[in-house]
């Protein structure tokens, strides 16, 4: 069953098109990401789908209501950690806690009693009662991740779960998301730039670039899309043209000038392919290879790295964060 | 009404642990009344000044303007500091709550004219020990105009902050609102002593009607009919309130 069904969805900011007709399916219980560099479009799109923003054009179902319609329901239903900390700095964690019960209509010994219990899940008991302004980034990214289940969501949105905290904190986060859903056989939908999260975290992943889905599957699936391993050479003449040989899945030239080849297995191709570029006359300066990630499926689809960050766009979306309107 | 008291709640809390804007909120209006107040009431100690301030000594002229101006000025504060919400982020964990943004922003508006109102009570019944011909029957119609007053200017505050883009805009208004506002208000001298144009900008001045509203429960004159003051008041404040959860229904992220 797909909980969340999103078709040809279009958001444009005056002159900017944060999302550009993007069509994608979330299955009830399963661990959805979108991955994609700083400005891509995936905090507009958690926005559209949370009801903070109305979408420009397409339609958006979510936990069986749509969008524009009937947002009320649909906030009911879900649960959000943002990109940016929106807890109470000033207050502690357990009235952080309790103000979010109260107006999500969980009361009483009940809620008393789920504050307790989602403290202790992420660690946080023995601080409920310290004004959050004196937490780490990794303790207020927890007490927000405890907080959204305070309601028990049917969907969890998570921007950026991990943004800016050092990795084993980040191990942390990860145990706690996994045990999130085992736990409460909730559906997450996560985005992030980061490779590993994706991969450790996703049964899932929509990579999204300028806006665009620009592929879609498991893990395994978009890796396959290379071949099993990778092959990267560097020769002494600039080569336009690729090579065919078999055993080669497919090629590419990036831009830095090298030979991108994926195969099914590195030991057995390398010596045809090193035959094949002696009979061309050409010299090979470097050769590696290694099993694809997902970064390299980023690399095939788009001709750049993930991490490469764009500055002018990502300014753009910077001052959006900046500018509120009415 | 959860939404409604889940906000009143949070903002009683927070001004009850923000201990330095307590203090401050004492501080200020406690110098005002003491050093200006004191420093003048000495220039005006010749026969004819009761005649100037409506037949009373200058320090009891100034002390229910003191207290209107503690009000306003925490008011106008604590609206204005939607705009820390913004900037926090806290905003974002109201407006994506499955609750009414009408309660919930009427909750904070109340909440802080409620802890407004209560630093006003404070400064009045130390206005007593200084100021002399203070009447004591006055203080709870005082503390109820002091609620109205707080009522209008929190929703003013909130009204800026939601318009606001920045936060550089907030020292902009402090100095080019709340002073004028101060001194307009008759608060410090007496409305009919100034200029006819200035005393055309103090009758559109809200805080006018609250200042000459607790002269009439304090001192029992006033420049205008109390029926006046609290009318207009009255309309001002359901106005701003009006506005300030209209605007708030609408609030977005972009």
């Amino acid at each position: 069953m797909d909980i969340i069904s999103v078709k040809n969805l279009v958001k444009k900011f005056e002159d900017v098109t944060a999302v550009d007709n993007i069509s994608f399916t979330v299955k009830k219980g399963e661990i959805f990401a979108f991955l994609g560099p700083n400005g891509a479009g995936k905090t507009t799109t958690i926005h559209i789908l949370t009801t903070l923003l109305k979408p420009t054009e397409g339609t958006a179902i979510v936990a069986g209501h749509d969008v524009r319609e009937d947002s009320a329901e649909i906030r009911k239903r879900i649960g959000i950690v943002f990109q940016d900390s929106s807890l109470d700095r000033e207050l502690t964690a357990y009235e952080n806690m309790y103000i979010h019960g109260k107006i999500y209509n969980v009361d009483g010994r009940d809620l008393r009693k789920r504050i307790e219990d989602l403290l202790k899940f992420v660690e946080l008991g023995k601080f409920k009662n310290k004004v959050v302004k004196n937490f780490s980034g990794g303790m207020i990214r927890r007490l927000e991740i405890a907080r959204a289940l305070l309601h028990r969501p049917e969907i969890l949105f998570l921007d950026e779960p991990t943004l800016g905290l050092d990795p084993q904190t980040r191990a942390h986060i990860w145990e706690y998301i996994k045990n999130m859903k085992e736990e409460h056989e909730m559906t997450i939908f996560l985005t992030t730039h980061y490779m590993d999260e994706a991969e450790q975290l996703a049964e899932r992943i929509g990579i999204i670039d300028h806006g665009k889905i620009i592929a879609e599957g498991s893990p395994e699936e978009l890796k396959k899309r290379i071949g099993k391993d990778v092959i990267y050479l560097r020769f002494s003449d600039k080569t336009e043209n690729c090579m065919e040989t078999e055993l080669v899945k497919n090629c590419k030239i990036l831009p830095d000038g090298r030979m991108e080849l994926g195969v099914e297995n590195a030991a057995e191709a390398l010596p045809r392919i090193f035959e094949a570029a002696m009979k061309k006359g050409q010299k090979i300066m470097e050769v590696s290879y290694h099993s694809p990630t997902l970064n390299d499926v980023f690399l095939y689809l788009t001709g750049r790295a993930i991490r490469e960050e764009r500055g002018n766009k990502l300014d753009v979306m910077k001052n959006r964060r900046k500018r509120w309107g009415r | 009404m959860k939404a409604f008291i889940t906000l009143l709640y949070r903002q009683i809390k927070r001004f009850m642990r923000a201990k330095s804007r307590v203090i401050g909120a004492f501080v200020n209006p406690l110098l005002w009344l003491v050093f200006f107040g004191l420093g003048w009431s000495k220039v005006f100690n010749f026969p004819m000044a009761k005649q100037i301030f409506g037949g009373s000594d200058y320090l009891s002229f100034l002390a229910p303007g003191i207290v209107s101006m503690a009000i306003f000025s925490s008011s106008f504060i604590s609206g204005i500091s939607v705009l820390w919400d913004k900037e926090f982020g806290f905003l974002k964990e109201i407006l994506v709550a499955p609750c009414s943004r009408k309660e919930a922003i009427m909750g904070r508006i109340v909440g802080d004219s409620l802890t407004s109102v209560l630093q006003g009570a404070i400064i009045l019944l130390m206005t007593f020990t200084i100021a002399h011909s203070l009447k004591i029957s006055g203080i709870p119609y005082v503390i109820l105009l002091g609620f109205i007053l707080a009522g209008s200017f929190v929703s003013v505050g909130v009204i800026l902050a939601l318009k606001m883009t920045s936060m550089e805009g907030f020292q902009m208004i402090m100095s080019f609102l709340m002073l004028p506002l101060l001194f307009l208000s008759g608060a410090f001298y007496p409305i009919d002593t100034m200029p006819a144009w200035m005393q055309a900008l103090s009758r559109i001045n809200p805080l006018t009607y609250a200042v000459d509203g607790s002269r009439y429960f304090l001192l029992g004159t006033s420049k205008f009919a109390i029926t006046t003051d609290i009318g207009i008041l009255l309309l001002l404040t359901f106005l701003f309130a009006g506005v300030a959860v209209y605007m708030f229904e609408r609030t977005t992220i972009d």
